[in-house]
């Protein structure tokens, strides 16, 4: 089911995009003038969107379980706050506020692209994106654009508007770096998945990885706890892995005032280190993807 | 004599626990296939599992705590809720992933026209393996929390092991509706995150919530069985509430088991 779903998910797309006839020959499409890579890229995200529209409903619980999980973080530093005034350098409001920017990045962050790359690996189908005029991560990345549009509305507006009623204030120290942190921290939680499911070249079956992998993002991403209340050793540790950029330097960018493993940072040059991060992982990316390519076989699919 | 021993053995694997062990056993052979995953898997659920202890340590060790509750109590109580999930995941929570993932493809119909209960069935065929790994994690938990805390008395230990078979009966209870739930709202593994959430409440002492709270977590949906009050039992701080909890949690139970049977007997399909 999930087969035909996605083949005619694929066709529809490029059809969208006005240009395949059934029986063109792929490499003449190729040169076709309207066959330009941002063509393609919105026809991937309005077809994205569409196919996830249909899936609306799940999206919606979030609107239920995100303001319950907020609740339950809610109650545990309300206790704790009872008995001081500040931890790691958080008052309580800043808490509650690190807590809903947090969430709510996680809803735009979200994608289940290297999921996706894996069983495409698994089952052999990615040998029909080897035969496509269209790069694999562009197409993903794009379709993670379409899917997290519907999530903007779905999700994020109606839990914002949770916490705006709860009393949490919203409004970003540096506008400007705020959203630049963002859609940076955007790009680099998908890098984060796709390089895993990129892991599939090797090991075919990457669920254990994944898991893996998605857990210690959890953990060194912020989105469990603001990293600086970790220990020193490990803040620094932390300092020189990809996660942060995904959602605790966002967050930090958001509340206007950076700091892991004591060290504090103007925003600006934060955010220049957080771009630079997106590149090196993004460089990562493609060298092993490089070499993943090179070891790929199949036999139609 | 030999006809009754073999008449025995086909009654045993005939019963309820025969048909059980029978799916276990298919559920680990096939697992076996990809073994280095499965082992991956494992141990992940495992580490997954020290995500709520981390946070109670990370709290600690930044010289906050809960009211009330030093750190190798609230890591008991977490110890406790997690052997709860230990478990319940692996042996019969299975049925909800089970039932979600049959009634999508169609072959919730393959269970049906068997020959024994459906709920039987769909526990029997839903035996997650890869969940055990939360079973040693709890197991982990549990005992550092004990090696730090003063012996506790026989009688403590007696009304933990009751209120604890009450956390099963919750999450047993928890595993129906969550599985009445996917017949109907097909294909969506989402009810799981509603359910978790809910359960989440249960992985802190009560006392932190706000009354209001705390008269929900008990009477309503008593998630406060999950872990607060076996602990509170364990540590021989047991309170009041604890006995309006018990009845609402066989009431809880026995709205599950109305509801599944419910949902399935509004169950159609075109024959998978």
């Amino acid at each position: 089911m999930y087969i035909a779903a996605y083949y005619s998910f694929v066709c529809s797309a490029v059809k969208a995009a006005g240009r395949v006839g059934r029986h063109a020959p792929m490499q003449s499409i190729a040169v076709k003038k309207d066959n330009k890579p941002p063509k393609v890229f919105k026809a991937v995200i309005t077809t994205s969107y569409k196919e996830i529209f249909a899936y609306r409903s799940q999206m919606a619980v979030s609107v239920f379980v995100q303001p319950i999980y907020f609740l339950v973080h809610y109650f545990i530093w309300r206790a704790i706050f009872q008995t001081r005034e500040q931890v790691s350098g958080f008052t309580f409001d800043q808490m509650i506020l690190y807590f809903a920017v947090s969430s709510l990045i996680e809803f735009l962050n979200w994608d289940n692209s290297g999921y996706t790359l894996q069983r495409l690996i698994q089952t052999g189908q990615f040998i029909t994106f080897q035969l496509r005029p269209v790069s694999h991560i562009y197409f993903s990345f794009f379709q993670k654009v379409g899917q997290r549009i519907l999530a903007f509305l779905i999700e994020l507006i109606p839990v914002l508007c949770f916490y705006i009623l709860f009393g949490v204030r919203f409004s970003p120290a540096m506008p400007f770096w705020a959203l630049t942190s963002i859609i940076l921290g955007f790009v680099m939680s998908f890098l984060i998945r796709y390089t895993i499911g990129t892991c599939a070249f090797w090991f075919v079956k990457t669920d254990g990885i994944s898991r893996a992998v998605l857990l210690f993002n959890g953990i060194c991403s912020g989105a469990f706890l603001p990293l600086n209340l970790y220990p020193e050793g490990f803040q620094k540790f932390l300092f020189f892995l990809p996660f942060q950029f995904a959602s605790y330097v966002p967050v930090r960018v958001f509340i206007g005032h950076y700091e892991l493993a004591g060290m504090t940072m103007p925003i600006p040059r934060i955010v220049l280190v957080q771009a630079i991060m997106v590149a090196v992982m993004l460089l990562l990316n493609r060298a092993l993807w490089y070499l993943g390519v090179k070891r790929f076989t199949g036999v139609g699919a | 004599m030999k006809r009754d021993r073999e008449s025995k053995v086909r009654d045993l694997r005939f019963s309820a626990l025969g048909v059980y062990l029978q799916g276990m056993k298919t559920s680990l052979a096939s697992r076996m296939a990809y073994r280095g995953d499965f082992i991956m898997s494992m141990f992940i659920m495992m580490i997954v599992e020290f995500a709520g202890p981390l946070i109670t340590w990370i709290i600690y060790s930044n010289g906050a705590s809960f009211p009330g509750w030093n750190q190798y109590e609230v890591l008991l109580l977490q110890g406790i809720f997690l052997l709860s999930r230990g478990i319940s995941f692996p042996f019969f929570m299975g049925i909800v992933w089970n039932t979600i993932g049959r009634v999508q493809e169609g072959t919730f119909d393959l269970l049906l026209i068997k020959p024994r209960s459906i709920l039987l069935m769909s526990i029997a065929t839903a035996f997650d393996s890869e969940d055990l790994g939360k079973l040693i994690g709890g197991i982990l938990i549990f005992r550092i929390a004990l090696k730090n805390l003063p012996p506790q008395p026989l009688s403590h230990w007696i009304s933990f092991m009751v209120l604890f078979l009450f956390s099963l009966i919750m999450m047993f209870a928890f595993g129906l509706f969550m599985s009445g739930l996917g017949i109907v709202w097909v294909g969506n593994y989402r009810i799981y995150d509603i359910f978790m959430t809910v359960m989440e409440f249960g992985m802190y002492p009560k006392s932190i919530f706000s009354k209001s709270f705390q008269s929900i977590l008990t009477y309503v949906i008593p998630v406060s069985l999950l872990a607060s009050h076996p602990a509170s039992a364990l540590l021989g701080s047991v309170d009041g509430t604890v006995l309006p909890a018990l009845f609402s949690s066989v009431i809880f139970l026995l709205l599950g088991i109305a509801f599944y049977f419910k949902m399935v007997k509004n169950y159609t399909s075109a024959g998978g």
